[in-house]
């Protein structure tokens, strides 16, 4: 497939870019990353808490109806993919130690739930003609100039990935949305994006909706607060109770 | 540790508890109002937990026994890992002074997180 070369010169996170990819300098959509893997003997989880004490997070590849291969890398590597938001929709090339190298997609990530560090990883075995199915983050472009957002207006990200059917090597990085012409009020469905070609949103009995422009509740909220502030906490936390 | 809620649901950023402990619906709601009142007009807020265990207690200067006391406050149990506030909608500075001013009024110690990509 033809590879589409895009350069991305990203910024600093404004206020209303939840949800946004931040990327920086020119990446090809079909080109496969280059991760270094270690072949892991054991199963487990002895085996797979040796491996983390020993500072690298322990992987599984599985699929094309081949045998799963345990292995460990480095979790730097893993949290680059998932700081720059393409992880998931990105095919890698793992090098294995003494191994071949094997054609992946990430497929999960287990998080440790205090320090949020990566734990495990899943990669599936792809080849290009390989059918996916697979969420791709939003990029909501043009907050600056969209109408609704300067009058106040607040981005309410619905989903902030889009699950795709498609090909391994049609996978795109990014969903562009742009918010430029949106006021309050204003929801953005799927048939407002425009995606490549040769992939389907796994949601087509419907034009699901993505995100809304809603007039900030806050406002409303504080006005209430600062009018009746005393009558609020009491009517809120069933403290009627007490009387009883 | 907690085994639900300890991932971002709604918003891009979140308030993670790290140690364990109860908190008050009072608590909650002056951790709602300190967040409310420094996004002032931007910004939309979820709270992930809620105060569904009363707590009983017996008016001072009473003897023990004549039966249980009467409900007194209502509170949530936090486990470490577990998300108490959501917020989307306003700058990451914005939510990071934010969420300093609620974990204030709450009794266990929190963590600020950030979603990257989707």
């Amino acid at each position: 497939m033809a590879s589409t070369r895009m350069t991305v010169t990203h910024m600093v996170p404004t206020p209303l870019e939840a949800g946004t990819v931040f990327k920086t300098g020119d990446y090809t959509m079909s080109d496969a990353s280059v991760l270094q893997a270690e072949l892991k003997d054991r199963a487990g989880k002895g085996a797979a808490r040796a491996t983390r004490r020993a500072g690298r997070v322990p992987c599984v590849v599985y699929g094309a109806k081949k045998a799963p291969v345990l292995i460990s890398i480095d979790p730097r590597d893993v949290m680059k993919g998932l700081h720059a938001g393409t992880f998931f929709s990105t095919v890698y090339d793992v090098e294995i130690t003494g191994e071949k190298t094997e054609r992946v997609l990430p497929r999960d990530v287990q998080f440790h739930p205090i320090s949020d560090a990566p734990q495990h990883v899943d990669f599936l075995r792809v080849s290009a003609a390989t059918q996916v199915t697979v969420d791709v983050a939003c990029n909501f472009m043009n907050a600056e100039e969209s109408v609704g957002l300067k009058r106040g207006g607040v981005l309410n990200v619905v989903r902030h990935t889009i699950e795709f059917m498609c090909a391994v090597d049609s996978i795109p990085q990014s969903i562009d949305i742009d918010l430029s012409s949106f006021d309050i009020g204003d929801s953005i469905h799927y048939s407002a994006v425009s995606v490549p070609e040769g992939v389907m949103p796994t949601i087509t009995d419907r034009d699901f909706t993505i995100a809304t422009i809603a007039a900030p509740s806050v406002a409303e909220e504080t006005a209430v607060a600062e009018g009746e502030e005393g009558v609020e906490i009491e009517g809120a936390e069933g403290e009627g109770d007490t009387e009883e | 540790m907690a085994k639900g809620g300890t991932t971002l649901n709604f918003g891009a950023y979140g308030l993670k508890a790290v140690t364990t402990g109860r908190i008050t619906a009072r608590q909650i709601e002056a951790a709602r109002r300190a967040i409310t009142r420094h996004m002032r007009r931007a910004g939309k807020v979820w709270i992930r937990v809620f105060p569904d265990v009363p707590v009983s207690g017996k008016p001072a200067e009473v003897r023990m026994g004549k039966g249980k006391g009467a409900p007194e406050y209502w509170m949530c149990r936090i486990k470490p890992g577990r998300i108490m506030f959501e917020l989307d909608g306003v700058d990451a500075d914005i939510a990071k002074r934010a969420f300093e001013l609620a974990s204030a009024k709450l009794p266990v110690n929190t963590r600020f997180i950030q979603r990257f990509g989707g």
